[in-house]
């Protein structure tokens, strides 16, 4: 919104008619393409929950009246908190450092989180599984030394899905956060210090509070990302603590009920959709949007 | 010359399609080394004879096969499925009924053809114990159950198929010719005495790792698995005590362009020799009846086909029946 009010101030530019200034036009083919294929397929499917297997509202009475369906709901609002609140808080200190340090070795830092980024999603999975399983080296290591007699369950179950997919989730935590922290101005904090603030002073009430869009771009990407995950759970979690997409992939491929998985994949839409607009309310797309400034 | 490239852009957008023109058949299975098996057997051959190209898909979407079917635009020419949904597929309309002039079924396994479907090969899932990883194997499903003697972790099957609520019903000592109709209430309060044990395998391949890395020293498995994890040199031990077979199934989903090939194909697949490959190739049984005499000796005898004595035959027709039913009450459970 920002932009569009700055180009309209400016003489050279009052003539545009508002559709040229705001780009619209430009974004035609991406919106005919989500269009056709992301808005109609959501729609199609939306129908079939109401109409399959009868017309009605009987899957979603199936979907909301079930304690297990609920459970699921449930544990997946749970398992994206959890990651979001984990990201942001391993993610801010990294972000930070990249940021500030020398322009070569942040490249280097650079490269490895967007590799890992890029490196296939099953294979960064499986190699979680291994790491963590009883007989897996984290737990022979610690073993070795002392530390524990019996291995710990950290895998096929909520440890295991929270580390696998915090890590996954990390940059895009780290991404969007450099990008506003680089942008804020090193003398504000200078002069904080200079009047008298302590350090503590300086992260709390100024580093903190100008980085906020960038946490709050971050984990809500995070968390909606999140929400829809399929394959860490499935692998690194245990049946008793199954996600919502799981069980969507469960109606659609394996249970062929379309109309159930239709409803529960609606509800999901519905949930993320109401986070995004609470989001919007508290901080606006413009600053979202924004790296810095 | 922008606009040249743009142009050929679009045309190899819009080319792809046609990579897979009407003339290839469309194989699609399960991957892995199954279906690595079944391109060597089968599509390989039939292509060399037939001169028809046989491309390889997969991995098996029962929700992609009604897409296709209902959009009319089937791409799927031959696809190996669980035997419980080809009953059910069948019924539903969704497959081509096989054309028995082309496909000989005269020495074909009855228990595996239907209409719509035969017998792709069949397998059993047995007790599999790593034996460097612990002091006793158990050798039956009672004792698979049996934490107290048998204690740590056990793998079993995660997804709603015959196999695991029979050898609970088994394990809590019912008789295997009483075994259906499933009496679900019981299996699942014998399931849930070891719930806590279970470690779930969604894939072959981590039935494998489970048992080899002893994460989960022994379980119910595909006896395949194990026969290919033997041959790694893992110790393993295979207990055929009351092994439980299914069969997987070839169909032709409705509307292929391909019919007549993909039954030329399902012929050669289900051939003595076809069935002979796979099944050296995989350790699972063959579903034609004159392939064992084609075999070695030697492998013949680690094949669930050796395997009579105490075999029970998982009733793809009650499953079919019951798939959705039993599913829905399966993923419930184990959500709990």
């Amino acid at each position: 919104m920002a932009i569009v009010a700055d180009t309209r101030g400016n003489s050279a530019f009052a003539s545009m008619s508002y559709w040229r200034v705001s780009g619209i036009g430009y974004a035609v083919p991406a919106l005919l393409l989500l269009l056709a294929f992301f808005v109609l397929p959501v729609l199609a499917l939306l129908l079939r929950s109401v109409l399959e297997p009868e017309p009605g509202l009987g899957n979603y009475a199936a979907l909301l009246g079930s304690t297990t369906y609920l459970r699921i709901f449930l544990n997946t609002f749970l398992v994206s908190a959890v990651v979001t609140v984990l990201s942001v808080v391993i993610g801010f200190p990294v972000a930070w450092t990249l940021a500030i340090m020398p322009r070569r070795w942040a490249a280097v830092v650079f490269a490895v989180i967007l590799l890992s980024m890029w490196t296939n999603l099953l294979a960064r999975t499986y190699a979680w599984m291994v790491l963590l399983q009883r007989t897996g080296f984290i737990n022979r290591t610690l073993i070795n030394l002392g530390v524990i007699d019996q291995p710990l369950a950290l895998v096929n179950n909520l440890t295991g899905v929270t580390i696998g997919m915090t890590y996954i989730m990390l940059p895009f935590v780290i991404l969007p956060l450099r990008g506003v922290i680089k942008a804020i101005d090193p003398a504000i904090p200078q002069a904080a210090s200079v009047c008298g603030a302590t350090r503590w002073q300086c992260l709390t009430r100024i580093l903190i509070p100008l980085a906020l869009p960038g946490v709050a771009a971050g984990a809500l990407m995070v968390f909606v990302m999140s929400l829809g995950y399929f394959v860490t759970p499935a692998l690194l979690g245990g049946t008793s603590n199954m996600m919502l997409a799981e069980m969507i992939a469960q109606f659609v491929q394996s249970l062929v009920n379309w109309g159930m998985g239709g409803a529960a994949a609606f509800v999901l839409l519905v949930v993320t959709l109401a986070i995004y607009a609470l989001q919007l309310r508290l901080f606006g797309v413009g600053r979202l949007g924004q790296q810095g400034n | 010359m922008r606009r040249a490239i743009i142009l050929a852009a679009f045309a190899a957008v819009l080319g792809l399609p046609a990579a897979a023109s009407a003339a290839d058949l469309v194989f699609t299975s399960w991957g892995g080394t199954t279906q690595d098996a079944q391109k060597a057997a089968w599509a390989d051959k039939f292509a060399g004879q037939s001169g028809i190209n046989v491309l390889q898909d997969g991995p098996t979407d029962y929700g992609k096969i009604k897409a296709m079917v209902e959009a009319g635009s089937t791409t799927w020419d031959v696809v190996d499925v669980e035997g419980d949904y080809a009953v059910q597929a069948g019924k539903a309309g969704l497959l081509e009924p096989l054309d028995f002039t082309i496909i000989d079924k005269s020495r074909l396994d009855p228990r595996f053809v239907t209409d719509h479907s035969v017998g792709s090969f069949y397998y059993s899932f047995v007790i599999g114990c790593a034996k460097d990883a612990v002091g006793a194997c158990p050798k039956t499903w009672a004792d698979l159950f049996d934490t107290a003697k048998f204690p740590g972790k056990r793998a079993f099957y995660k997804w709603s198929a015959p196999g695991v609520i029979e050898a609970a019903l088994l394990a809590d000592g019912v008789a295997a010719d009483k075994l259906y109709p499933l009496d679900l209430d019981r299996a699942f309060k014998k399931l849930d005495t070891i719930k806590g044990d279970i470690v779930w395998w969604t894939s072959g391949a981590q039935s494998q790792q489970l048992l080899a890395s002893a994460e989960a020293p022994f379980g119910s498995f595909w006896n395949g698995r194990l026969t290919a994890l033997a041959q790694t040199g893992v110790n393993v031990e295979t207990s055929w005590d009351q092994n439980i077979t299914a069969a997987d199934s070839l169909v032709v989903p409705k509307g292929s362009k391909n019919k007549e090939a993909a039954m030329k194909f399902i012929a050669l697949a289900t051939s003595a020799e076809g069935q002979k490959d796979i099944a050296v190739a995989t350790g699972y049984a063959p579903t034609n009846l004159d392939s064992p005499a084609l075999m070695d000796e030697a492998v013949r005898k680690t094949l669930p086909d050796a395997q009579t004595a105490s075999q029970i035959n998982a009733d793809m027709n009650y499953w079919a029946e019951n798939r959705d039913a039993i599913g829905e009450r399966w993923y419930a459970w184990q959500a709990q």
